[in-house]
């Protein structure tokens, strides 16, 4: 079986097992409907007063937290750490050990045929809540912006998979691992800039944020297209976010061989 | 079962805990942990917004402060004592290991709600009440032995409510197989009670303020400090924690009549 064919099955045997899942994903998207009204609620009372915050107007900025929401469907890790976790835990890897298939490209692309059901299903409940905030948003139309917000959006999924997996792969090491996965969740909550635009930061603080991989993780996609970057900035950030890759691959690459050493191939 | 019974009960479980704590220190630590991470993403949100803003809602920073310290005390609280154990009440609905409850002698709703207490969470109580010293020094209020009585109260009813909402979102177990959206319908609704009521408007304001008692729990504690007893405000906390209590309750039992235990 060629090597395409071999992931082709893999992707469709994901999208069937997604779709299972459809109802908690529009429940999720549901739920984060209400959180983005949490948002507009706090920063419509932010900007009360003032036309300008951090240089941007009350428009720009909901556009950017719309636009991170619906990117975070399409693009996030959500529960890939916890699966491999318990992938090793029950020693399901054992049977990748015996057959010609590499567990990362397994992982990654079971991971993009998820994010295509979940992307998909949360646009729904958006595009139908949609009339309701059309008029409050604000989106540049430069086309370099969708040229380098492809890309971007690639390398971060691809960031998004390999922390996910990296942490799953503690599961070598620990029996528990739930905690390491939410207090990283946090640090990617405020890096990543889910909580406010990293641009807000004082300036040496948001320089600090471009060089971790959280930047790349969210803010960065979503910043180029939403108009927070100018065309050097995201060059830039271009080239960091790859090396990020790579060197995340590495870790992810590294941490496998490690413990795969450790592992005992419990069960199966 | 007498009260003094109840204590007892409730001190051996709270021993037992203490005991689990001491055996998986690391865990306890990591636990804990994750919680300070948490508050400290909050805490950042509001500085970041406060160093581009002077209000939200007419409430400047140190009065934000307070409220974000009174709704994560509630919210330590809720987990330190109730979370885990009503989390898993859910689970045991659906595995049947639930008849074990109804076999204790004593009131099921006091065995399920109490058999766990998380000490991390209590550990990050004491990091809540420190940011509520700290909003309450830069106001520059001194509040006398009756205000801190006060908030007290208020904040033990805001934990009724946030109880109520977590033991009705997991009885609905009883009558669905799934409650997954339990955690994060709970989490989204407490983000609303880190704002002011000032700022909700239109529908926002009737949903929030009004019909879900999001609102209600953290802004009354944070308004007995800042400008001492209103007693409609406590009216209407006491008001809502009662029937909330009364809802939350009332559907636990109805659940309890229809649960036929499950085959393992």
């Amino acid at each position: 079986m060629s090597v395409l064919a071999k992931y082709r099955y893999v992707f469709l045997t994901g999208l069937q097992s997604s779709l299972v899942y459809r109802w908690n994903f529009a429940a999720r998207s549901a739920f984060s409907l209400v959180h983005l009204s949490f948002v507009f609620i706090l920063w419509g009372a932010a900007y009360r007063g003032q036309t300008d915050i951090g240089g941007f107007n009350l428009a720009q900025t909901l556009t950017y937290f719309l636009a991170m929401l619906v990117i975070q469907f399409f693009i996030s890790a959500q529960n890939e750490d916890y699966q491999i976790g318990e992938d090793i835990r029950n020693g399901m890897i054992n049977q990748f050990l015996l057959k010609p298939i590499d567990y990362y490209a397994y992982r990654l692309t079971l991971f993009f045929s998820a994010r295509l059901v979940t992307g998909c299903l949360a646009l729904l409940p958006i595009l139908l809540a949609y009339p309701l905030f059309a008029d409050t948003l604000s989106l540049p139309s430069d086309p370099w912006r969708l040229l380098y917000g492809a890309p971007a959006l690639l390398l971060s999924a691809l960031i998004q998979f390999s922390i996910a997996y990296i942490f799953g792969l503690l599961a070598f090491w620990f029996l528990e691992i739930q905690s390491f996965i939410i207090l990283s969740l946090a640090l990617e909550t405020v890096l990543g800039g889910q909580m406010f635009p990293l641009d807000l930061l004082p300036g040496w603080a948001f320089r600090l944020s471009q060089f971790l991989p959280y930047y790349y993780q969210m803010y960065f996609p979503t910043a180029i297209l939403t108009g927070r970057l100018d065309q050097a900035q995201a060059a830039e950030g271009l080239v960091v976010q790859f090396i990020w890759l790579i060197a995340l691959y590495g870790v992810g690459r590294l941490l496998w061989t490690r413990g795969l050493r450790r592992h005992t191939a419990v069960g199966g | 079962m007498p009260l003094i019974g109840y204590l007892r009960l409730w001190l051996a479980c709270l021993r037992y805990s203490a005991v689990r704590a001491l055996m998986f220190r690391f865990d306890f630590i990591m636990w804990a942990l994750v919680e300070l991470f948490w508050m400290g993403v909050n805490l950042l949100m509001v500085s970041v917004i406060y160093s581009h803003t002077s209000e939200i809602g007419g409430w400047n920073r140190p009065q934000m402060l307070l409220l974000l310290g009174t709704s994560m005390l509630t919210q330590r609280l809720l987990m330190g004592f109730f979370w885990s154990n009503l989390f898993e009440m859910g689970r045991n609905i659906r595995s049947g290991t639930f008849d074990f409850f109804l076999a204790q002698p004593g009131n099921p709703l006091f065995m399920v709600s109490t058999r766990k207490v998380d000490l991390d969470s209590m550990a990050n109580v004491t990091v809540a009440i420190g940011l509520i010293i700290y909003a309450v020094r830069e106001l520059g209020l001194h509040p006398g032995l009756g205000d801190l009585a006060l908030y007290g109260l208020a904040v033990f009813c805001g934990l009724a409510i946030h109880y109520s909402v977590l033991l009705l979102t997991a009885s609905l177990t009883f009558w669905t197989i799934g409650s997954q959206g339990l955690e994060g319908g709970y989490f989204t609704l407490t983000e609303f009670s880190r704002l002011p009521r000032e700022v909700f408007k239109g529908a926002a304001n009737v949903v929030f303020v009004w019909i879900l008692p999001a609102v209600v729990v953290s802004n009354v504690p944070a308004r007995a400090l800042l400008d001492g007893f209103n007693p409609t405000l406590f009216a209407w906390l006491v008001g809502s924690a009662a029937l909330w209590l009364f809802i939350a309750t009332s559907i636990f039992k109805h659940g309890l009549k229809r649960y036929s235990s499950a085959s393992s």
